[in-house]
């Protein structure tokens, strides 16, 4: 067998105490604790509770230690610890009867800070109970011991703390795994899996695995662009690097599936930054094509509510795109926010304003907004970026609101705003037209059309009409425009 | 031009308001008459091309059934633009139980096109016609009558609505410049015609903002048509197959964005342009590229994603420009 399948944390893991890194602290207090055992003379505490953060070698010095003293390792995981049946058929053999070969024993109960108070009723007890009686050395782990639930624990046990390994410590090891394996690798590169490591050493060599596997090398720009910090969501920049340095499709999907951004924002990432990333047109397309199959499936997903279409969707953006790589090489590019959530955020407006009146001029034309929007606004826009003055005349005679007229006129909004305003003052009113006024202008407008009478804009409240003073000014347009200046100038 | 305060589209303005002001569709008009004067009928499908006359015809019938104010007795519905059956039913509903119309016994449910709704919605729509049918008639109106259920289509009087012919389009054209009191070229009209593929609303359209820009000119008249239906579709089509896929995805946004189309509006309009001799391409790459485009456009009807799904059919392009340059080597 390939002695690439198997995980270089199996592979490298420390055989005797010294191999294990740092931890000196750690050393002092346990050493002297299992030669007690080990001499006949069990230490007054029977168990040690091994406690620090993940990957710092709680687990390793069990084992190296077991590896040392020929010590036969009983292992059980938190995950085991789901009934105390469980606990006592299993450790409680291992704790008082003597090994078949006459090999010493040890006992590793790891992460027992995963016990949850109710769901594992009654496995702190068998734990302690087991404790009482061993007649071999208990270890125990845990990230964080401090649980209240924890405290007859760390009552009953030596208390061994771990510290967060130093940088130079994991530098130390992966540079020691890369000399064993013969792979090229830079400094630097080590450094910045170590940097983020954060003292892990466990992910730290996971990681220099799936550079060193899927590359034939360590550099630094790979480094880079492949180690995130495990234990948290990638952001989007870190989803797509690792997305798009993946080689083998779990990295892609891992990707994927760590991202922090919901679904459709995550396919928008990758929509827009496919063709920076890849140079090669066929690439482009494959990955678009998977991309788009991605889309697809998302979309049956919320057509059908079947979430189970996820892995799919997952499917095609990660390893999908991913593995669309053929003939572009890698490049370091700096990955875009999706510029069509941009546009949108900043077009709103103007979709908006293009809605209404769609829906205020289909009311009139007696069409859909789908046919106003394709066949009568591009018309209207030509209109009022060309005509100012004839436009004016049909904002008058569609009530179109200031907004609506800066949308169709663009440059020209000023123009024909201000054509408004002149069509107004000359309009004469028979009552005076302020605020005040509630009547309806429906009920005023006896000589208008039916469709128009009918209809009013529907945009806001707030938007200025000049429907009643459209209407007066068909009866009145002939009496000129002496008394309406003052009021007109409040219009706009 | 006319000297008004107000001005309203020439295609509400010069909307035929009675039976009698349709010129065409003879046939049709004459037996709608008939509906008139018996004050019955039965529910109406019309069907035929856009710009045909079919919603006119309807506002006439009801305007000559009901008179002046005939909109209180005619509910006007959008199927494109109605969420769903449920809003349609509730308004239905609601419409039946108003006002009746004192000398018809019946009000009119109008149903613009009905051709956008599924055959679930058709089903439903086809048991509210006959729940209501004591007190309401249904005018249907669809481009596509094949896409309209059979047992909705045989409780109709089916009306064919034909292509309105380029001397109806040209004389009405004609007609409302010389309302306007605008000049134009007769050779303009006949070229709004062919702009329009026999759309009389189109054709209104462009005469309009051609008649706003000067004289109504042959040129004047394509350069409205170029200024409303700008030529990005097809520059963007270039530039795909030039193997500039970040300028056309570029291309692609401003269409969606600037100008509000929807992917399906693109898809459709790359689908036309596809068969133009604006492009030199191999027949037989024309009918791959609409086979593509065709599956886009399933895409997004089925509601996927318009820019990711426009953005692979363009890497497409792309892709297919490429190996298009290298055979020509």
């Amino acid at each position: 067998m390939s002695t690439r399948a198997l995980p270089w944390i199996i592979k490298y893991r420390p055989k005797r105490i010294a191999e294990v890194v740092d931890q000196e602290q750690a050393k002092k207090l346990f050493i002297p604790w299992l030669q007690q055992w080990l001499k006949g003379r069990p230490p007054e505490k029977k168990a040690a509770l091994f406690y620090g953060p993940a990957g710092c070698g709680k687990t390793s010095l069990v084992e190296a230690a077991a590896h040392e003293y020929n010590l036969e390792l009983i292992e059980m995981n938190a995950s085991d610890f789901r009934r105390k049946e469980d606990i006592e058929r299993i450790a409680k053999v291992a704790a008082t009867q003597m090994s078949l070969f006459g090999r010493k024993k040890i006992i590793l109960l790891d992460e027992v800070d995963g016990i949850s108070g109710t769901a594992d009723k009654g496995g702190l007890d068998a734990i302690l109970e087991l404790i009482n009686h061993t007649k071999h050395p208990i270890v125990m782990t845990a990230n964080d011991p401090w649980d209240q639930k924890l405290k007859p624990l760390r009552d009953a046990a030596l208390m061994v703390p771990f510290n967060r390994l130093p940088e130079h410590a994991v530098i130390e090891v992966l540079r020691r795994i890369c000399n064993a394996e013969g792979i090229y690798c830079e400094s630097e590169a080590l450094t910045i899996i170590a940097k983020r490591s954060e003292g892990d050493l466990r992910s730290a060599i996971n990681d220099l695995q799936a550079i060193a596997e899927g590359y034939g090398k360590v550099t630094k720009e790979l480094a880079e662009s492949l180690v995130v910090s495990r234990d948290r969501e990638y952001n989007p920049f870190e989803t797509l690097r690792a997305l798009f340095t993946s080689k083998y499709a779990w990295q892609a999907k891992r990707a994927i599936s760590h991202s922090n951004l919901d679904y459709d924002t995550l396919l928008q990432w990758i929509n827009e930054n496919i063709p920076l990333q890849y140079s090669d047109p066929e690439d482009v397309w494959r990955a678009y094509e998977a991309l788009a199959k991605a889309d697809v499936y998302y979309g049956r997903i919320w057509k059908t509510i079947s979430w189970d279409l996820l892995a799919y969707v997952f499917d095609m953006a990660g390893p999908g795109v991913a593995l669309s790589r053929k003939k572009s090489k890698f490049r370091w590019v700096k990955y875009q926010f999706p510029q069509k959530i941009l546009l949108m955020a900043r077009t709103k407006e103007a979709r908006e304003v293009r809605e209404a009146l769609a829906a205020h001029l289909a009311s009139h034309l007696h069409t859909s907004k789908a046919t106003v929007k394709n066949d009568v606004i591009p018309f209207l826009m030509v209109i009022f970026r060309h005509r100012p003055d004839y436009a004016a005349r049909i904002a008058i005679g569609y009530n179109l609101t200031e907004r609506m007229i800066k949308y169709l006129a663009g440059p020209a909004a000023s123009e024909v705003l201000e054509h408004v305003r002149k069509l107004m003052l000359r309009i004469e009113k028979p009552t005076p037209i302020t605020a005040r006024t509630t009547k309806p202008s429906t009920q005023t407008t006896p000589t208008t059309t039916t469709t128009t009478a009918t209809t009013s804009v529907t945009t806001s409240t707030s938007t200025r009409t000049y429907r009643t003073r459209r209407v007066t000014s068909r009866r009145r347009t002939s009496k000129g425009t002496k008394t309406s200046s003052g009021r007109q100038t409040t219009l706009f | 031009m006319s000297s008004q305060m107000a001005e309203l589209l020439w295609a509400e303005k010069y909307r035929p308001k009675s039976l009698d002001e349709i010129v065409n569709q003879e046939e049709i008009v004459k037996r709608l008459k008939k509906f008139v004067k018996e004050k019955n009928m039965p529910h109406l499908l019309f069907v035929g091309p856009p710009g045909t006359g079919k919603t006119t015809a309807a506002h006439a019938l009801a305007h000559d059934l009901y008179g002046e104010n005939y909109r209180q007795y005619m509910l006007e519905l959008n199927a494109s633009d109605e969420r769903g059956i449920d809003t349609i039913r509730t308004k239905v509903k609601e419409f039946a139980r108003s006002k009746t119309p004192s000398d018809v016994p019946f009000k009119i449910v109008l149903l613009d096109e009905a051709d956008n709704m599924t055959a679930d919605a058709q089903q439903a729509l086809r048991r509210l016609m006959e729940m209501y049918t004591a007190t309401t008639r249904f005018i249907l109106i669809a481009n596509y009558p094949s896409k309209i259920i059979e047992p909705i289509q045989s409780r109709c009087a089916v009306f064919r609505f034909t292509p309105l012919k380029k001397e109806d389009v040209v004389a009405r054209l004609k007609w409302i410049c010389e309302q306007e009191g605008c000049q134009y070229d007769e050779e303009a009209l006949a070229v709004i015609y062919e702009l329009s593929e026999g759309d009389m609303r189109r054709a209104i359209n462009i005469l309009q903002a051609a008649a706003a820009l000067g004289k109504v000119t042959v040129d004047v008249v394509y350069k409205v048509v170029g200024l409303a239906k700008p030529h990005e579709v097809r520059e963007m089509i270039k530039l795909a197959l030039d193997g500039r896929f970040m300028e056309a995805r570029n291309k692609l946004r401003e269409l969606m964005i600037n100008y509000g189309l929807s992917g399906i509006d693109v898809i459709k309009q790359i689908h036309r342009e596809i068969f133009s001799s604006e492009f030199k391409l191999p027949e037989d790459v024309r009918v791959l590229i609409a086979d593509y485009a065709g599956e886009v456009q399933f895409r997004l009807v089925e509601g996927a994603d318009d820019e990711i799904q426009l953005n692979a059919f363009l890497a497409w392009l792309t892709l297919l420009g490429k190996k298009l340059k290298a055979a020509r080597k």
